[in-house]
């Protein structure tokens, strides 16, 4: 009775257990605690890994980190905001030299970081804000320049008039957000367009592709669409077919790989470009110098850049 | 009697859209007195003590409280006049304590806190009010059945029930533990609190009620005094005499078809053999925990053993293999046909078939057809009462359920029968027919082990009884020679083992 | 039929009126009433919504969720539940895509992704029925190591499809591929389920597992098998989806066990087993698709979807509940 009640706890312990750690961690490298003989220790907290943006930001970073000879220990936290703040607190304890975080979610990350804010560890917010907290820099690209920067291309696309349809992110995320409010801000400047629909696809290739599915059937006349991500894009340009590119313009945000893809196939008008890299390096680069003790500016802007037809080759993969 | 009734249904009817579940009935509840509700399943009972308890509220008729004519609309309102009803599933919670039980609903707070000492006081009242010894702090779900009813009783005392509706509290209980119960029924009849009381077994009503209200198809048949003989009180609960209420047939015995040889469970029992031959039925007689449940599922390849062999037709069949003690035309008949025996929300042609579903079937497919037919059939030669076929095996009574799972061996032509108290909780109509249906299996040549605890139905129903005590095989005695006595001497009885381990 | 007999309590002999008849399908169709009154809502608010191109929208975005509702109908019925479809969708994806990269012809790996489902549903299978685990935690284990597996084929990064596998996106004739594999594995759950001894058994097994035990029925073999099945329909739900977008996503199809889940007890499926229809997993996917296509078109706003399609089900089935309770 006894030894069968232990043998089954123990299974479902194990089964939890596998659970856990494939839900947990992707260490960079396999070191802990800071101060191995003055050389700077590191961590990054990234929203997530299954997004070729977030690869290439961790590839900066960790390239920008060899170069200044500092340890940089990367952990995923698979979009879950309570596994990131986990990492966090394990973070604070392992006593690094300072902490670059990509939140999960804005809100919930004021309080992830707050333990290492009072530990007196630099902390660098890197892509998104962090609400509720006093980080050192945010190293980020500028959503909302991009936005308008978004709208332009569009408008450039389809003649300046017509009717456009927005994809819309996570809701509630700032870089729905800031993309949104730059978008609506530059398309106002083009009184022959209106935007007939927004609706979200949470990011999302798949949703993207049913919801624009749904949305050329309420808008059949739509000349444009305007994604806040390249995922979505693409979702859009495959709910288009052949009409992608050619009655409708897609414009997407972020130009990841199957993003500038596109834009060489004739599929994608443009997408605004993030460097996701050069974030990484420069989130690495403010977070040594706050270990310097350098004075920060509270927001650390990346360029954005729009990729069309015209400037492709030079950002393919 | 002159005394108003504490509570009195007048003329009630209650019907449940075109079905008439209870037409015209009348019961007084008095104080200090048992009224003991008899009917077959189907009768009404249920409906009539929903009523009581304000589950159901009755079409027409009137409700009276100490002579005011009263609604109760809700278990609640039911409980404000001071009625508690017991129901055969009791409302205890297992996980909490006895205290937290007794005053569950109504935890006496301070601050917003539980008050645990006011609680422990409040429960250890109730408990000594009915003289039951047990630890306030034990989990309920540790209990047995019995003491958990003494728990639910003694919470309906604690919020001061005058009326108190004991819904077939014997049927899971042993002989003492009635005795217990009864006791407890007689303080309480004492102390002026009025009793309803269902049950199965007739020579309970003279043992402890004082009247008897007969149902019959929802219509209120009589009220009689509890000490009316037995005889007539079947006759007023049936609508006929039973001339037999154990119809056995002999017939002749044939070749042995179950042969169990050194039958060993190392902790449950131990070097069982028996042998039933075609056309008879074995009785399997002894105390609860004798081991009579574990060896008829040992038999039926549910549960696993550490030695000996099972033979039907003198082929040995594969230990722990319920597959081939079917394919070998061995059926179990279990000991709780609701948790072991029927998927309750199938049809009752799915229940009839599940034993023939592979052997009926044509490469992987069902033949529905053909076990929608044959269970009509089955349904039909075994008297079971249902509108269809189709319907859900647990809108039937007891005893057309037990009907379903004997059917479904009839069904696969098992040669063995093994019986697991094959009429428990089955009213008497259907206990003889379920009779009826033993003989015909040995009538055509089958064999039947039965086990049941009720000692006059081993008696009445089987050729031969064998004595289980402790684990093994205590003696066995033709049906004609044995007595209750002699068997309960053997039930009793200390077995030595035959050889040392 | 059979005539009167002194065995039945009421008379068949005439057969059921016209209103019994319209009452037995309502009542046991509460999801097709569902499914019909949110239609002719959606057929008020917006004209878009009643063309047969919009229509054919609804049935491909269905697909998936319903292909996987399909798998997990098997495992409800049997009183089990699985947490892993969505994650397994995307490894049968991912690693058909990666096998079909290594120079595989593409049609072995639309029969691969498939059964690589097949097989993490029964290693759940397995350790449910042997293992003893419950479903509910070796399939949430199996969600977990599914996911992780395909982010390790992948590397994180979208595999694209060659045009055997892309060809499950495209349209035949006028009917798009998505839905007639929708069609095909709806009408195999429905005869699996009504027809065969397996499908037989398993209401069986989920209404009663030591009644069906007792009966003879071999409760661990069907236990083990409904896994497998569910994976094997994760996987061919996988392959749809990769074909929708061409490409085999990592983080695809995360969170659809929910939509499956949802879709199956909207059909009217009980989650303590014994209950559920192919029919009602079809309709419980319609509606759920019906909706999000819907407040699309009437541009709901992103806040008040999740409220809506969170209140809808939660209506779906407290009506069937209260179906069951009065009927």
């Amino acid at each position: 009775m006894t030894t069968s009640f232990a043998r089954r706890s123990l299974t479902v312990a194990v089964a939890a257990t596998l659970a856990l750690s494939t839900a947990g961690c992707n260490r960079g490298s396999d070191s802990g605690a800071g101060g191995e003989g003055g050389q700077p220790t590191m961590t990054l907290a990234v929203s997530t890994l299954n997004n070729p943006f977030f690869v290439q930001l961790k590839d900066g970073a960790e390239a920008a980190a060899e170069e200044a000879g500092a340890q940089l220990e990367v952990f995923d936290a698979q979009n879950d905001a309570s596994t990131q703040q986990n990492q966090l607190a394990n973070a604070s304890t392992q006593g690094v030299d300072a902490v670059l975080i990509n939140p999960v979610d804005s809100e919930a990350a004021g309080a992830a970081v707050a333990p290492v804010i009072d530990a007196d560890i630099p902390v660098i917010a890197v892509d998104r804000t962090v609400e509720g907290a006093e980080v050192t820099t945010l190293v980020s690209s500028d959503n909302v320049a991009g936005g308008v920067q978004a709208a332009d291309a569009l408008a450039a696309a389809i003649g300046e008039k017509g009717t456009v349809v927005v994809l819309q992110g996570v809701a509630g995320t700032s870089a729905s957000r800031e993309r949104g409010e730059g978008f609506t801000q530059g398309i106002e400047e083009y009184p022959d367009i209106e935007v007939v629909a927004a609706q979200p696809a949470n990011f999302d290739r798949t949703e993207a592709l049913n919801v624009t599915t749904n949305l050329l059937q309420s808008h059949p006349d739509a000349v444009g669409i305007f994604a806040e991500n390249d995922e979505m894009a693409l979702g859009a340009v495959q709910a288009l077919g052949d009409r992608a590119g050619a009655d409708v313009s897609v414009v997407g945000f972020d130009g990841t790989d199957g993003g500038l893809e596109a834009v060489e196939a004739g599929t994608l008008s443009a997408t605004v470009a993030q460097q996701p890299s050069e974030l990484g390096r420069v989130a690495v680069e403010k977070a040594l110098e706050a270990i310097d003790g350098a004075e920060l500016d509270a927001e650390t802007s990346v360029a954005v850049t729009t990729v069309d037809e015209s400037n492709v080759a030079d950002f393919a993969p | 009697m002159t005394e108003r009734p504490l509570l009195e249904l007048r003329n009630v009817t209650k019907t449940f859209g075109q079905v008439t579940a209870l037409d015209g009935v009348n019961l007084p509840v008095r104080a200090g007195h048992v009224q003991v509700v008899l009917g077959e399943n189907g009768a009404g009972k249920s409906t009539l003590i929903k009523m009581i308890a304000g589950v159901h509220e009755p079409t027409s008729g009137e409700v009276y409280v100490d002579g005011e004519q009263v609604r109760i609309s809700s278990t609640a309102a039911a409980e404000a006049l001071g009625i508690s009803t017991i129901h055969q599933e009791l409302n205890l919670v297992p996980s909490m304590s006895v205290a937290e039980n007794v005053t569950l609903g109504r935890t006496p707070r301070r601050f917003g806190l539980v008050d645990r000492a006011r609680m422990r006081r409040t429960a250890k009242e109730a408990l000594e009010r009915i003289g039951l010894d047990v630890d306030l702090d034990r989990k309920v779900g540790t209990l047995g059945i019995a003491r958990q009813q003494l728990v639910e009783i003694a919470k309906a005392l604690s919020i001061d029930a005058r009326i108190v509706v004991l819904d077939e509290p014997t049927a899971a209980l042993t002989r003492t533990e009635i005795e217990d119960l009864f006791t407890v029924m007689r303080e309480l009849r004492e102390r002026g609190v009025g009793m309803v009381f269902i049950s199965h077994h007739l020579d309970e009503i003279a043992e402890i009620g004082d009247s008897v209200t007969v149902l019959r198809d929802g219509a209120f048949v009589d009220e009689v005094p509890a000490s009316t003989p037995e005889p007539e009180l079947v006759r007023l609960m049936v609508g006929r005499s039973i001339d037999q209420l154990f119809p056995r047939r002999t017939t002749a015995r044939g070749e042995p078809l179950l042969q169990v040889e050194g039958l060993t469970r190392t902790g449950h029992y131990e070097q069982i053999d028996l042998t039933v031959h075609a056309g008879e039925v074995v009785g399997l007689a002894g105390l609860v925990g004798a081991g009579r449940t574990e060896v008829l599922r040992a038999i039926a390849g549910a549960d696993p053993y550490d030695a000996g062999t099972v033979r039907v037709d003198g082929d040995v069949i594969t230990p722990h293999s319920v597959k081939d003690a079917v394919a070998a035309g061995v059926g179990l008949v279990p000991e709780d046909r609701k948790t072991q025996g029927l998927v309750l929300g199938a049809a009752v042609e799915d229940n009839l078939g599940y034993a023939t579903l592979r052997s009926s079937s044509r490469g992987v497919l069902a033949d529905r057809k053909g076990q929608h037919q044959r269970a009509e059939e089955i349904s039909e030669q075994l008297q079971i009462r249902l509108h269809d076929v189709r319907q859900p095996v647990g809108s039937l009574s007891g005893g057309n359920q037990q009907k379903v799972v004997f059917g479904r061996w009839v069904l696969a032509r098992s040669s063995v029968l093994l019986l697991d108290e094959p009429t428990r909780g089955v009213d008497v109509g259907a206990k003889v027919e379920i009779y009826e249906l033993i003989n015909r299996i040995t009538d055509a040549g089958g064999a039947v082990l039965l086990a049941s605890s009720e000692l006059p139905e081993v008696l009445g129903v089987s050729d031969r009884v064998v004595v289980m005590s402790g684990g093994r095989i205590a003696g066995e005695m033709p049906a004609s020679e044995a007595t209750q006595d002699a068997v309960m001497t053997l039930a009793a009885k200390e077995v030595e083992p035959d050889h040392v381990h | 039929m059979s005539t009167e007999t002194s065995t039945r309590s009421t008379s068949p002999a005439q057969g059921p009126t016209a209103r019994q008849r319209a009452g037995a399908l309502l009542s046991n169709n509460g999801a097709l009433v569902g499914l019909v009154v949110v239609c002719v809502a959606m057929f008020i608010a917006t004209p878009n919504f009643l063309t047969s191109r919009n229509l054919l929208n609804v049935g491909v975005q269905a697909s998936v969720v319903a292909i996987l509702g399909f798998g997990l109908t098997y495992v409800i019925i049997a009183a089990g539940i699985d947490l892993s479809v969505g994650s397994v969708a995307a490894l049968s994806a991912v690693a058909s895509g990666w096998i079909v990269a290594s120079g595989i012809p593409g049609v072995l790996g639309l029969v691969l992704g498939p059964l690589i489902g097949m097989l993490a549903g029964a290693v759940s299978g397995l350790a449910v029925a042997y293992g003893k685990l419950p479903s509910f935690i070796a399939t949430l284990a199996m969600l977990s190591i599914a996911r992780g597996l395909t982010l390790v084929i992948s590397e994180g990064r979208p595999i694209s499809m060659p045009p055997a596998i892309s060809w499950l996106g495209s349209d035949l004739g006028p009917v798009p591929v998505p839905v007639l594999v929708m069609l095909v594995m709806f009408a195999i759950t429905a005869f699996v389920l009504n027809r065969t001894v397996f499908g037989r058994s398993l209401y069986a097994l989920g209404g009663n597992a030591e009644a069906a035990r007792l009966s003879g029925l071999p409760v661990r073999k069907l236990t083990a098998a409904v896994f497998a099945l569910s994976g094997l329909f994760a996987g061919i739900a996988g392959m749809v989806l990769a074909g929708r977008l061409s490409s085999a996503q990592p983080q695809a199809a995360v969170g659809y066990e929910l939509d499956a889940i949802a879709a199956v007890v909207i059909g009217g499926a009980s989650l303590a087993g014994g209950q559920g229809r192919a029919t009602g997993t079809l309709i419980g996917a319609l509606v759920l698709a019906v909706i999000r296509n819907g407040l699309n078109l009437l541009n709901v706003s992103s806040f008040w979807q999740q409220v809506v399609i969170g209140l809808v089900i939660a209506v779906a089935v407290g009506i069937d509940v209260l179906r069951r309770r009065t009927g």
